[in-house]
C-alpha cells in the first residue's frame, strides 16, 4: 500500500513536471526570445560561463590528445587528398595571381566597402551548445562589449553565422548550419542573386529563382547585403547545377567555415542592416542619419529579388 | 535516502553540467561528430539512489539546465529526461540488477531521451528531421553513454550508494 501510493505520488509529479515543461517550452516558441526564458537563460549564463571558461581552460591539452586521437584514422586519407589537392592548388595559384590583382584594383577603384573595414569585436568559443543537436555556440563577449542581436560573426574562411541572443558577457551564435538560418547571397561568377540555407551537417542549399546561368561547381556564394555585410564567402557550390524548368536553381554550398575547428569568431559589430530596425525606430531618426546607413543594403540583387527570404530568417529561429 | 543524497546528486548534475557544455561537443570531444549525453548519464546513476520524487524533480532540473545552456526551446530537455527518469523508476523496482542490465538500460533510455527530444522538439517547430545525420545524433550518444556509464555508475554508487541502495532492483 505504501508502495502503490508513493508510485501514485510521483506518478502526480511527473505530470506536473510535463505540464510545466510543455508550458515552458510553448511560451518560450511564443515569446520569439524575450521574456522570461530570456531573463532564466540571462542567469544560467551568468552563473555558469564563469564555470565553462575554466573547465575548458582546465580540459584543453586533454581534449586536444582526444580529439587527435580520433582523427588518426582519417589523416592518411586526408594527407593523400591534400597531396593531390596541393599539387592542382599550386597551378591555380600561379593562374589566379592575376586575377587577384585585377581584382583588388577593381574594388580600390570601385570604392567598395569590404567586412574588415567595419568595427569588430574578437571573442572566443565557450560551449559549443548543450548536445549534438545544437546548431549554435556561446561566446564569451556579450552586450558589454558591444555585441547586439543580429551581428554577423565571421573566421578568416567566411560567415559563420549570426547573433540570436545576448547577454552582458556572453552571446549566442546561431550557425547558418540551422535550417532555420537564411542568407541572402551572390554568385561570385554570374552575380546572381539567391539564398543559402542551413541542413544541419549536411551542406548548405543555394536556391536561386529565375536563375538564367547555371551554378558552376566551385564557386564561391557570397553575402549579397540585406542583414550580413556583403562580400562575405558563405561557401563554394559543390556541384554544377541549372534552373530546372522554371522551378529555380538548387545547389549544394560546401561552407567556407569548419565549424569543429571553431575557436575564435570575430564579431562585425559596426553593421546596421535597415530591415533589421524596428519600423519606430526608423521613423523616429533624422533623415540625415537615416541617409548614412551603409549602401551595400542597396545593391543589385540583394534586397529586391529576397526582401522577404531573410525577414523570416534567423529572428523567427528559436 | 537525506537531503544530503539529493544535494549531492544536485551537485554532481551541475557539474556534469558543465562538463556536457565545455568538453564535449562540435570542436571538444566530439568523435564522428556526436558526443556522448553526460549530464543523463548522471542522472540516470543518481536515480538509483533517491527517491522517486527527488529523482524525477532532479531530471527536470538537469533537463531545464541544458535548455538554458543550450540553443533549444526551454523545457524540451527537461521534458524528455523528466520521462526517462519516470521510466528507469518505474525499471529499478522490477529488474534485476548487474552491469548487463543497466548497460542495456543506459543504451534504451538514451535513444528514448534524444528520439523523445527530437520529436517534440519537431512539434515546436524545430527542424531536425532534414538530414540523414539525425540518426547518427541518436545512435552515436547512446553508443557513447556505455562507455561513460561505465565510470559514471560505480563513481555514483561510491558516493551515494553506502547508506541505501534501491538500484534498479531492490
Amino acid at each position: 500500500m505504501q508502495s502503490f501510493q508513493r508510485f501514485d505520488r510521483s506518478t502526480s509529479l511527473f505530470i506536473v513536471l510535463l505540464v510545466v515543461a510543455f508550458m515552458l517550452a510553448t511560451f518560450d516558441v511564443r515569446s520569439d526570445g524575450t521574456g522570461v526564458g530570456t531573463t532564466m537563460r540571462d542567469g544560467a549564463q551568468t552563473l555558469f560561463s564563469p564555470l565553462q571558461e575554466a573547465a575548458s581552460a582546465v580540459t584543453r591539452p586533454v581534449v586536444g590528445f582526444i580529439d587527435a586521437l580520433s582523427d588518426i584514422a582519417s589523416l592518411r586519407e586526408e594527407n593523400d587528398e591534400l597531396r593531390e589537392e596541393n599539387d592542382s592548388l599550386r597551378a591555380e595559384v600561379e593562374e589566379f595571381a592575376g586575377v587577384q590583382a585585377e581584382l583588388e584594383l577593381l574594388r580600390e577603384l570601385n570604392g567598395v566597402e569590404v567586412p574588415d573595414d567595419l568595427p569588430t569585436v574578437v571573442a572566443r568559443i565557450t560551449s559549443p551548445g548543450s548536445s549534438s543537436f545544437d546548431l549554435d555556440r556561446w561566446i564569451n563577449k556579450g552586450s558589454d562589449d558591444g555585441i547586439s542581436i543580429g551581428d554577423a560573426v565571421i573566421v578568416e574562411q567566411g560567415l559563420v553565422g549570426r547573433i540570436d541572443q545576448v547577454f552582458d558577457g556572453s552571446a549566442r551564435v546561431r550557425l547558418i548550419l540551422d535550417p532555420n538560418v537564411r542568407v541572402a547571397v551572390r554568385d561570385a561568377v554570374t552575380d546572381q542573386a539567391g539564398f543559402v540555407t542551413g541542413n544541419n551537417t549536411d551542406p548548405l542549399v543555394l536556391r536561386i529563382f529565375q536563375a538564367e546561368e547555371a551554378a558552376i561547381a566551385g564557386t564561391i556564394v557570397e553575402t549579397a547585403g540585406s542583414r550580413f555585410p556583403s562580400g562575405i564567402v558563405v561557401g563554394t557550390v559543390i556541384e554544377t547545377a541549372a534552373d530546372e524548368a522554371g522551378f529555380g536553381l538548387v545547389a549544394e554550398v560546401e561552407p567556407g567555415v569548419s565549424f569543429s575547428s571553431l575557436d575564435f569568431v570575430i564579431v562585425i559589430v559596426g553593421y546596421s542592416p535597415l530591415d533589421a530596425q524596428p519600423q519606430d525606430d526608423l521613423l523616429e531618426q533624422d533623415p540625415v542619419e537615416s541617409e548614412e546607413q551603409p549602401t551595400d543594403t542597396t545593391e543589385p540583387g540583394a534586397e529586391t529579388t529576397e526582401p522577404s527570404s531573410e525577414t523570416a530568417t534567423t529572428e523567427g529561429s528559436p | 535516502m537525506t537531503g544530503r543524497d539529493v544535494s549531492l546528486a544536485l551537485l554532481m548534475v551541475v557539474v556534469a553540467v558543465v562538463i556536457q557544455t565545455a568538453v564535449f561537443g562540435d570542436g571538444r570531444i566530439n568523435p564522428f561528430g556526436s558526443s556522448p549525453a553526460f549530464v543523463l548519464v548522471v542522472v540516470l546513476a543518481c536515480a538509483r539512489y533517491i527517491d522517486p520524487a527527488p529523482a524525477l524533480l532532479l531530471g527536470f532540473t538537469a533537463g531545464m539546465l541544458l535548455d538554458l545552456l543550450g540553443g533549444s526551446p526551454l523545457g524540451l530537455w527537461a521534458m524528455s529526461y523528466t520521462v526517462v527518469v519516470y521510466v528507469s523508476l518505474r525499471f529499478r523496482d522490477r529488474a534485476d540488477d548487474g552491469p548487463l542490465v543497466i548497460g542495456v538500460g543506459v543504451f534504451a533510455l538514451t535513444l528514448l531521451a534524444n528520439a523523445l527530444f527530437l520529436i517534440v522538439g519537431t512539434l515546436f517547430g524545430e527542424r531536425f528531421f532534414t538530414s540523414t545525420a539525425v540518426i547518427k545524433n541518436i545512435l552515436l550518444p547512446a553508443v557513447y553513454n556505455l562507455a561513460v556509464a561505465s565510470v559514471v555508475f560505480p563513481l555514483v554508487t561510491r558516493l551515494l550508494g553506502s547508506r541505501r541502495h534501491l538500484g534498479w532492483s531492490s
